[in-house]
């Protein structure tokens, strides 16, 4: 049996120490909450998909869009942050956002490096532009040195792997102490427990380079959190609808609105009706209407379709080139140097990536609390309360208040003795004490096969009752099947394991609900279904595990926004 | 494959191996002087490292399979094609 460390008990524990993590420590902590603690897998200060940068905050800023709100919130709920999301919780956001923008301000991350308040792309032409260009680049140093002024304790090369759910309420949670090769278990006493753990990468094969998983558009290491509140009964949302991003190709990086730039054909025309020149205020806008514009292009044989960035102005190029540093792009700044591709002379081609949990898993309320009482939620692993980093801001800052009060009225409870939590120390440890098994990447990979095969997604590929039952089949015989036959070798592949089981719950989860969906909508494409019910329209369908076992899937009302 | 490090550069410091977004370094002091790339598939590339070294000496290589795909821009704005141009060289 792996070892266990005596158990630390904490306020709030929040799982995950990205921007919706860290934004929640500093908010417990304003909010008067003495025992806050933050567990994160790798480290905080260069964790996650926000690890090096960002350049798009989605605020409303009333002296730079005037004193209307609501076609600032029209143009949210278009954009790829907002679209299928719910609006209530969107539109309390929107009003917040500049208060964030201003705290991120005061505390040192650059909000405004021209001096002045500017949104830039992601944008319509002739709409309103809700996404403030901002370097990010320093942004994770900021955060933590804010959470650790206030006394937040900090727990890095610390995974969480089970959440402890007792009486209906959550607990506490099983981590595991990595900072070692040889792994100790962690046990944690919490009133309040916020996940925090970003997106989720690793479910289907990686579309630029399938050999090699971790060539992702955003943290391949946000990988399955969703599971984790899973477990314990907590519901998603949006879970079967998928969401693709897009950008170079074969290096998968984000950033595609801060090129400046048009899409074009290999004959010069544009790809996209929005734009036939580059335009530094509005970027081309085309693949963020036309999600898999890049993917239809080939399929149609008129592709492929290149960023062509040579008209735009050397003073344009600089500013690109800053823009990307800020969003954390320095990687891919650095390669094309080395390798002479230089966007005045080169056009790049785009591509469709794989799709991803972006956006898609935890359904919170506008406080952002889970269907769990106790458990809380932010950022990109949450399915109803848009993604990217200002919602994770926004939630993170709501849910670490609403948390901090609730602790204040709970008291601390035996999380280790719940069974579950027992039983997954039993499990990882037999995977450590195994002599000889499977390597947790054969794992991971059989996933994404199954995955790629029975829930793809659209407009080309479809998904029916035959192929997501069957998928469903496969999903459940592989996780047996990597419980009986994972073997780890250090810290390091117990904490990859932990992930492929957590993957292959968010699988199962997404399975079910696509099953439930009987409609084709957006890249949903359900053969047997083949058209959009306007019913379901005004609907969210949620899917969750009962405590006996059984999945569920319910439609519930969206909640709409209670315009002022 | 991802991060090289120079070790006539590195000082032994360990900020990468503790601050690497994907873990992907081992530092066993007793072990080692410098910290050893361990598990070079599982690089993100996000120059973390690179970016916190204190000594300058780690840079980063991309796998050939990560190269990105590019054309000459003026090609998008000249009649000619890569494939016309390419056959019109085969002819002549």
């Amino acid at each position: 049996m792996i070892a266990v460390k005596p158990c630390i008990e904490a306020d709030l524990l929040i799982v995950g120490g990205g921007i919706g993590g860290l934004m929640a420590a500093i908010s417990a902590a304003k909010s008067g909450c003495t025992n806050v603690v933050v567990m994160e897998k790798m480290h905080a200060r260069r964790s996650g998909s926000g690890a090096t940068g960002n350049d798009h905050f989605n605020c409303y800023i009333p002296s730079y869009h005037g004193d209307d709100i609501r076609p600032v919130f029209q143009q949210t709920m278009q954009s790829l942050i907002g679209s299928g999301k719910e609006p209530s919780l969107m539109y309390k956001f929107l009003k917040k956002s500049f208060e964030l923008v201003q705290m991120w301000d005061e505390w040192g991350v650059n909000m405004r490096p021209t001096g002045q308040w500017e949104c830039k792309g992601h944008a319509l032409p002739g709409k309103p532009r809700a996404f403030l260009k901002y370097d990010g680049s320093e942004q994770k140093k900021v955060l933590v040195r804010e959470a650790k002024k206030l006394g937040v304790h900090f727990y890095n090369h610390h995974p969480v792997v089970e959440l402890a759910r007792m009486d209906g309420r959550i607990a506490g949670a099983l981590a595991v102490d990595i900072s070692t090769p040889v792994p100790q278990f962690q046990p944690v006493r919490a009133k309040t427990v916020l996940l925090a753990t970003g997106l989720t990468h690793r479910l289907y094969l990686t579309a630029p380079t399938p050999a090699y998983m971790f060539n992702t558009g955003h943290c391949p290491n946000c990988a399955g959190g969703q599971g984790l509140g899973w477990r314990v009964g907590a519901r998603m949302v949006n879970m079967e609808l998928p969401y693709t991003h897009a950008g170079p190709k074969y290096f998968a990086r984000c950033g595609k609105a801060t090129w400046i730039g048009v899409y074009r054909y290999m004959d010069g025309t544009p790809v996209g009706p929005f734009t036939d020149h580059s335009n530094i205020d509005y970027g081309d806008v085309t693949s963020d209407i036309w999600n898999s514009v890049f993917e239809d292009v080939m399929a149609k044989g008129t592709g492929p379709a290149f960023m062509d960035c040579s008209d735009a102005s050397d003073k344009d190029l600089e500013y690109m080139r800053w823009a990307m540093k800020g969003e954390g792009l320095t990687s891919l700044l650095n390669y094309m140097a080395d390798a002479g591709i230089d966007p005045k002379q080169h056009a790049v081609e785009f591509m469709r990536y794989e799709p991803i949990l972006h956006g898609r898993g935890l359904d919170v309320s506008d406080e952002g609390e889970t269907s769990v009482p106790g458990l809380f939620a932010a950022g990109d692993m949450v399915g109803n309360g848009g993604c990217g980093i200002a919602l994770a801001a926004y939630l993170g800052w709501e849910g670490g208040h609403a948390a901090a009060l609730q602790a204040a009225e709970h008291s601390f409870r035996p999380a280790e003795d719940c069974p579950n939590i027992k039983a997954r120390m039993e499990l990882l440890s037999s995977f450590l004490e195994r002599e000889d098994g499977a390597d947790w990447k054969d794992a991971n990979m059989a996933l994404q096969q199954i995955m790629s095969d029975y829930a793809p997604a659209g407009p080309r590929k479809v998904r029916s009752e035959r192929l997501l039952q069957t998928g469903l089949i496969y999903v459940r015989q592989l996780r047996e099947n990597a419980m009986k036959q994972l073997k780890v070798t250090c810290s390091h592949t117990l904490m990859r394991a932990a992930e492929v089981l957590d993957l292959m719950d968010c699988g199962e989860a997404l399975l079910a609900a696509a099953l439930a969906r009987k409609e084709t909508r957006g890249n949903h494409i359900r053969a047997d279904f083949p058209f959009t019910n306007p019913l379901l329209g005004d609907q969210f369908l949620t899917v969750g595990l009962e405590s006996n076992g059984e999945v569920t899937t319910k439609w519930r009302p969206i909640r709409q926004a209670q315009m002022d | 494959m991802p991060p090289v490090i120079d070790h006539e550069k590195c000082i032994g410091c360990g900020t990468c191996a503790d601050i690497c977004n994907s873990d992907i370094f081992v530092f066993d002091r007793k072990v080692d002087k410098t910290p050893v790339v361990k598990f070079p598939e599982e690089c993100w590339h996000c120059e973390s490292c690179v970016l916190d070294c204190p000594s300058g000496a780690i840079t980063l290589r991309l796998p050939l399979s990560y190269s990105l795909m590019h054309i000459d821009a003026s090609l998008l704005h000249s009649s000619q094609t890569p494939c016309s141009a390419s056959s019109k060289e085969a002819r002549s």
